[in-house]
């Protein structure tokens, strides 16, 4: 083999081997939502069952829970199955600098979020329902008397909420735990 | 050596390599939307629900949940303002002014995303317990030794970054609003 044909050898060989790399790359990137294990819903998942309030620890390095999340924010949240039916989620709000209130999909894709500063009656408070929930809810809506629900669509029914409540003084940590803890998800008695 | 067995070690390495490429490219949350302020990086998309695969692909392996674009924003710094990683050996101070936010905690974090234990226990500090000077301006120091004032304690000889997250922040990565200018510097003062 002489020189020419070894360096063309060679050449195929790298070619092939960049190739089958970026395919390998892209063939990672996409199933990583679908393949993790230790993605956030599979970790809360761990934590509690459906419509159970927990309340995650809050990060330390000791207590390393969730990557990026604040120490001086309580948080708790509460999965939901829409298969079982629409889900009523409420917040209280207190005294504490900032509250929120969010809703994930199954994958950890964040679907609304609303703060205090959008609470009605000192709660924050929404309905997740799946699409095929809302027009059933839309259709039961009596005219006079429209809901004041604030109606959240999930794409997916499995799925999270989460409440985060910042303490504005270390030592007002306390209150803001047991603000998130306050949090509320109830199946919704939807239809006759 | 046969056609067989080159093939492979092509493809062989040509896997090793896409891994590679994966787990580097989203080390960092993905090579996308992410926008630099200064020493920050605001990662634009991934608290939407219309975040791109990358950014969802380094959600589902880090497990993060992250900031819902209505709660706020997420800054990270890993760098000083000209450009050089953030060295444990340094004194960094950082203001004097933030982003418009109702409240904002500056924390200091691993390569992970977790606190780093240190003796003070401190971790983090509010927008609402540091101490200002008369204009509201401040400064929070960033170092291994103690420092008179807002003494953010570097806990660990190691690699570590800034978060910054700003909540109920008017400004939102996606809309392009955010000015340079707003960012909090982060200046290197000395290194020992």
């Amino acid at each position: 083999m002489n020189f020419r044909a070894r360096y063309a050898e060679a050449a195929f060989y790298a070619t092939l081997a960049i190739i089958l790399a970026i395919l390998t790359h892209f063939v990672a990137v996409l199933t990583m939502p679908l393949v993790a294990e230790r993605d956030a819903y599979s970790r809360l998942a761990k934590l509690g069952g459906p419509n159970e309030t927990v309340e995650l620890a809050q990060t330390s390095p000791v207590s390393r829970g969730f990557p990026y999340a604040d120490p001086a924010v309580a948080t708790a949240f509460c999965r939901f199955d829409l298969a079982n039916g629409p889900v009523r989620v409420r917040a209280p709000i207190g005294r504490a600098g900032f509250a929120s209130l969010s809703v994930h999909t199954r994958r950890g894709a964040v679907v609304y979020a609303i703060t205090d500063r959008a609470a009605t009656h000192g709660y924050m408070e929404a309905v997740v329902a799946n699409a095929a929930q809302l027009r059933a809810l839309v259709a039961e809506d009596d005219e006079d008397n429209p809901s004041e629900d604030l109606r959240i669509v999930s794409p997916t029914n499995e799925g999270f909420v989460l409440t985060r409540v910042l303490s504005e003084l270390p030592d007002l940590y306390g209150e803001a735990e047991a603000q998130a803890k306050a949090l509320d998800c109830a199946a919704e008695p939807s239809g006759k | 050596m046969t056609t067989w067995v080159k093939s492979l070690l092509a493809a062989a390495a040509a896997l090793g390599l896409g891994l590679w490429a994966t787990a580097a490219l989203l080390a960092n949350g993905g090579p996308f939307e992410t926008l630099r302020l200064g020493a920050w990086e605001v990662a634009a998309n991934a608290g939407a629900a219309d975040a791109d695969p990358y950014a969802r692909a380094a959600l589902a392996r880090s497990g993060e949940i992250p900031l819902a674009l209505g709660e706020g924003l997420q800054m990270v710094a890993r760098v000083d303002d000209a450009g050089r990683a953030l060295n444990a050996r340094c004194v960094y101070r950082i203001g004097p002014r933030t982003p418009p936010a109702r409240y904002w905690t500056l924390e200091l974090v691993d390569r992970k995303g977790f606190a780093i234990e240190n003796p003070a226990g401190r971790y983090v500090f509010r927008s609402s317990e540091i101490l200002r000077e008369g204009d509201g301006s401040f400064s929070i120091w960033v170092s291994a030794a103690v420092h008179a004032g807002n003494w953010l304690p570097i806990g660990a000889p190691a690699r570590f970054a800034l978060v910054l997250r700003l909540y109920d922040s008017p400004l939102s990565a996606a809309s392009g609003a955010i000015q340079k200018t707003s960012a909090p510097a982060v200046v290197r003062e000395s290194c020992a």
